[in-house]
């Protein structure tokens, strides 16, 4: 079986730097970390591995080239090829124009199963799995909580999905599209000690737009179909305060807010 | 004469979407709902045309199906705008249809201004640290996700529905098979919740009221470290420092003054609601309503007004 994992490297949220005078996020200060749940699916894919040797694990990633060495970190576990698509003529993709990309990569080669991340700590739009999963014409899930490791080689893979109040379980034709969820039980292993330093730049492919068959205007700003106008720190006061007491009228104004704010139906 | 396109995914009175189209056109629009039966309404509402989703025919996991069915209602139609929800279905489903039409998609929704002319929709991203206007490219129609519940509309004006299941269509083969649906462990992580209802020393051995507010609100029940080492209430739903850190979009804290700790535990908390007897503890300076008063009083008589009210509705619906 082929996986491919789609990962993302996002700022992290946690160690968020913002330039109020000029209203822009500063993003040379911010750490790089893989996004959570992206994550999540390259253990997972690692699991499989564990139980059907034969299985190849390629990581396929769109960002800048600043992130190889995290990528090749990544390497150092058991993974076959990680895959970066990097040019400066990709800034700006939106949602469109990044899922398009990726696409075209993918439907030039073969796999079985591609693993994501059902958000993303940055952007969280969700769009991109299912984005990649219209071009490709595959079936996609999300919110994928486990994955029946006993099903993998059947064709079919089964699986259960976090819904609301509910986990429903499917199987699920491959190829597939599958985005994972964080409270899915796989977690990424430490690289052994003597991988530390292993030499993985064989394993790292790099692609640049002349590797696609697409045009300049198919990609980044002018390729995309939404454009952001502007960005600004989300202020944290909060709202004027409301005092009452528990009477009548104050919890009137309580059952009012709670309405008001969509709390209560 | 604008045309809209919901997709209904909520609970049939849920007119947030409506809410939205309020605040993006002001001229006269053509309103048509697509869902299943359970999130639609059943008669006259505020849409002039609603279409039934055969739920025999294409499953509402079946993303690939629903998307081309919503794709050839368009193109059948050609609506100018077109709305999900972003629930967790509308949130894979509404970026299938973009792609299918080749037209943007900005999720997640929360505000909408028009600015001469032009929709701007703003989203929050880096965790609603940031809060992002974007604009449409292109020709249209213009597709977006709006998170539930953030609009409702000013006027509701009741039309003569045409209420009709869609025929005339045929899926493809599912290539994805509902097993079994089981429900949940009622033993949900606080971390997940919406809405906590979190009791302290003001409520200890009254505890168990809290359990009919958070019925009624669809909400959790947490405990502040005081009720924990009282041994009324299981540490899983600690809140604090030592406890968890919580994020729902609403905490109401009955009878917690609020540590130090405990308010570590609520720094990504939206809207806290503080019941206290004394209105100078340290969580009322968080909270953006403060109930003076004992918080076991405030419970009962919230939960009656809401049980009260709801009656009522239902009486008037009927």
């Amino acid at each position: 079986m082929k996986i491919v994992c789609l990962i993302k490297f996002i700022p992290d949220v946690e160690d968020f730097k913002y330039d109020h005078e000029r209203n822009v996020l500063i993003r040379e200060k911010m750490n790089q970390i893989l996004n959570p749940e992206d994550a999540v699916a390259v253990a997972f894919a690692l699991n499989v591995k564990k139980y059907y040797p034969s299985t190849t694990i390629e990581l396929v990633s769109m960002g800048p080239q600043s992130i190889i060495p995290k990528l090749e970190e990544l390497l150092r576990l058991d993974l076959d090829q990680a895959t970066l698509i990097t040019d400066l003529a990709f800034v700006g993709s939106d949602t469109y124009a990044t899922s398009r990309i990726i696409a075209h990569y993918l439907t030039k080669h073969k796999f079985d199963l591609i693993l994501t991340g059902t958000h993303t700590l940055d952007g969280d739009t969700s769009h991109v799995p299912a984005q990649i999963a219209q071009w490709l014409g595959l079936p996609h899930l999300s919110n994928v909580n486990s994955i029946h490791m006993n099903s993998i080689d059947l064709g079919r893979l089964e699986l259960s999905v976090d819904h609301d109040q509910e986990i429903m379980s499917f199987a699920v034709s491959t190829p597939a599209v599958l985005s994972l969820q964080k409270e899915a039980p796989y977690k990424l292993p430490y690289v052994r000690f003597e991988d530390l330093n292993k030499d993985v730049s064989e394993r790292l492919k790099m692609l640049s737009l002349k590797d696609f068959d697409l045009k300049r205007e198919d990609v980044g700003f002018e390729g995309s179909k939404t454009k952001v106008i502007k960005t600004y720190a989300q202020t944290l006061n909060r709202q004027t305060k409301i005092e009452v007491t528990t009477d009548e009228a104050g919890i009137q104004t309580v059952y009012d807010y709670l309405k008001d704010k969509g709390f209560l139906k | 004469m604008k045309k809209i396109l919901i997709y209904c995914d909520t609970k049939p009175e849920d007119l947030s979407l409506v809410g939205a189209v309020e605040l993006m056109v002001d001229e006269e629009v053509s309103l048509t709902a697509i869902g299943y039966k359970e999130h639609c309404p059943s008669g006259n509402s505020v849409y002039d045309e609603i279409l039934l989703i055969d739920d025999q025919k294409v499953m509402p996991y079946d993303t690939m199906n629903l998307c081309d069915l919503i794709t050839e209602n368009h193109k059948e139609n050609k609506y100018d705008i077109i709305l999900f929800p972003s629930t967790q279905l509308g949130r894979i489903l509404a970026p299938r249809v973009a792609i299918a039409l080749h037209v943007g998609l900005v999720a997640d929704v929360t505000d909408l201004h028009l600015n001469h002319g032009i929709i701007e929709m703003i989203r929050p991203a880096y965790s609603g640290k940031l809060l992002a206007h974007i604009e449409a490219l292109g020709t249209g129609p213009l597709m977006m996700s709006v998170r539930p519940g953030v609009f409702q509309p000013k006027a509701v004006q009741l039309k003569s529905t045409n209420i009709r299941e869609l025929h005339g269509y045929q899926p493809k083969p599912s290539q994805i098979i509902l097993l079994q649906t089981r429900l949940k462990p009622s033993t949900e992580d606080i971390r997940d919740s919406k809405i906590l209802i979190s009791g302290g020393g003001g409520v200890l051995e009254h505890f168990d009221h809290l359990e009919e507010l958070a019925t009624l609100l669809n909400a959790q029940v947490s405990a502040s470290r005081r009720v924990v080492d009282s041994g009324l209430v299981s540490r899983r739903i600690q809140v604090g420092q030592s406890g968890k850190t919580v994020s729902p979009k609403l905490y109401i804290a009955l009878g917690i003054s609020g540590s130090v700790q405990h308010i570590e535990g609520l720094k990504n908390v939206e809207t806290i609601i503080a019941v206290n007897t004394n209105k100078n503890a340290p969580i009322c300076s968080l909270a953006t309503l403060v109930v003076e008063g004992d918080a076991v009083d405030f419970i009962d008589k919230l939960s009656t007004k809401i049980k009260k009210n709801s009656l009522n509705f239902k009486e008037e619906t009927q």
